[in-house]
């Protein structure tokens, strides 16, 4: 989900997002949008939330479909090379080839596998505005003295998440350089 | 090798556990939150930890204390957003033994595991 997308779920305007998935995860509770605005927009980022989760997970089992069947591509070239009529030393060569290339496509699919870790960390990104939200909401609740609470017990927030664009291995340099700091400080 | 892995996304959990089987690590149990972790655990077997830190129910610190108090040796790995420096140190002192900040990549997972069981 971009900006705009973020921007016009606070505006109310979620239908797009909603839409764009097959067979789109019932809204929460539904609340009325003009005497609970807020409660709406928690609502509405919350099937956000719960439905690129899901979206995610059809991803991956598409990249795990992708892997299985390059293993299964890799173990008939296998047979094949012991074949008696492969045994040519330019079929040779180029049955190597092929499986180079599987080999290679198996290496992508585990880097998009990889990537898909977006999911979670945009989810958190969004868990965090939804906690400003709600207690915007509830501080409104108990300031009219009308409407209902945000419910339910959530996760706990980060709101140290790395910034975006940071590296894995920026990530990584800086969190060894503070167990490395830690453990030396403990040692002595 | 029994690895219990803690995650409340099921994506991420789904990472952790291609990561491990590239490297050879197939026994896997999972829990999404520290409760359905310690439940795992109490199943017997687990001989590892990768702990997510912000989920719902029980979190990743909180986890870590209850494990630390009955089991002081299991090797527990955190991988989370959580990215401060405070934050690391609060994990540590909790009592894992080694820390990841997300996003990460396959090495860095390899690498961490293959430290905590060498
Ligand atoms: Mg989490």
């Amino acid at each position: 989900m971009d900006q705009s997308e973020i921007d016009a779920l606070l505006a109310g305007g979620s239908k797009s997002v909603s839409q764009s998935v097959a067979d789109p995860i019932p809204p929460a509770e539904s609340q009325e949008p003009h005497r609970d605005p807020s409660g709406h927009v928690i609502a509405e980022l919350d099937t956000v939330t719960a439905v690129t989760e899901r979206e995610s997970n059809k991803v991956m089992d598409q990249l795990d479909q992708i892997c299985r069947l390059v293993t299964r591509q890799q173990e008939l070239i296998t047979g094949m090379m012991a074949h008696a009529g492969s045994q040519d030393p330019g079929v040779q060569q180029a049955i190597h080839e092929v499986a180079s290339a599987g080999k290679e496509i198996q290496d992508k699919v585990f880097e998009a596998m990889d990537l898909m870790q977006f999911q979670d960390i945009t989810r958190q990104k969004l868990e965090r505005i939804l906690n400003h939200l709600r207690q915007i909401h509830d501080y409104i609740v108990d300031l009219l003295g009308t409407g209902t609470k945000s419910e339910g017990k959530r996760a706990s927030i980060s709101n140290t998440i790395a910034q975006t664009g940071t590296t894995p291995d920026e990530n990584k340099a800086h969190a060894d350089a503070v167990i490395e700091a830690f453990k030396s400080k403990n040692k002595g | 090798m029994k690895i219990l892995i803690v995650d409340d996304s099921s994506t991420m959990r789904r990472i952790i556990i291609n990561t491990l089987s590239r490297i050879g690590y197939t026994d896997v149990v999972e829990g999404e939150n520290g409760k359905s972790g310690l439940e795992r655990l109490g199943q017997g077997g687990v001989e590892m930890i990768i702990t997510d830190w912000n989920m719902p129910e029980m979190d990743g610190l909180e986890f870590v204390k209850v494990v630390r108090g009955q089991n002081p040796g299991i090797p527990i790995l955190m991988v989370t957003t959580n990215a401060a420096k405070e934050d690391i140190v609060e994990a540590l002192q909790a009592g894992v033994n080694n820390y990841v900040v997300k996003p990460f990549t396959p090495d860095t997972l390899k690498e961490k595991i293959e430290s905590l069981l060498g």
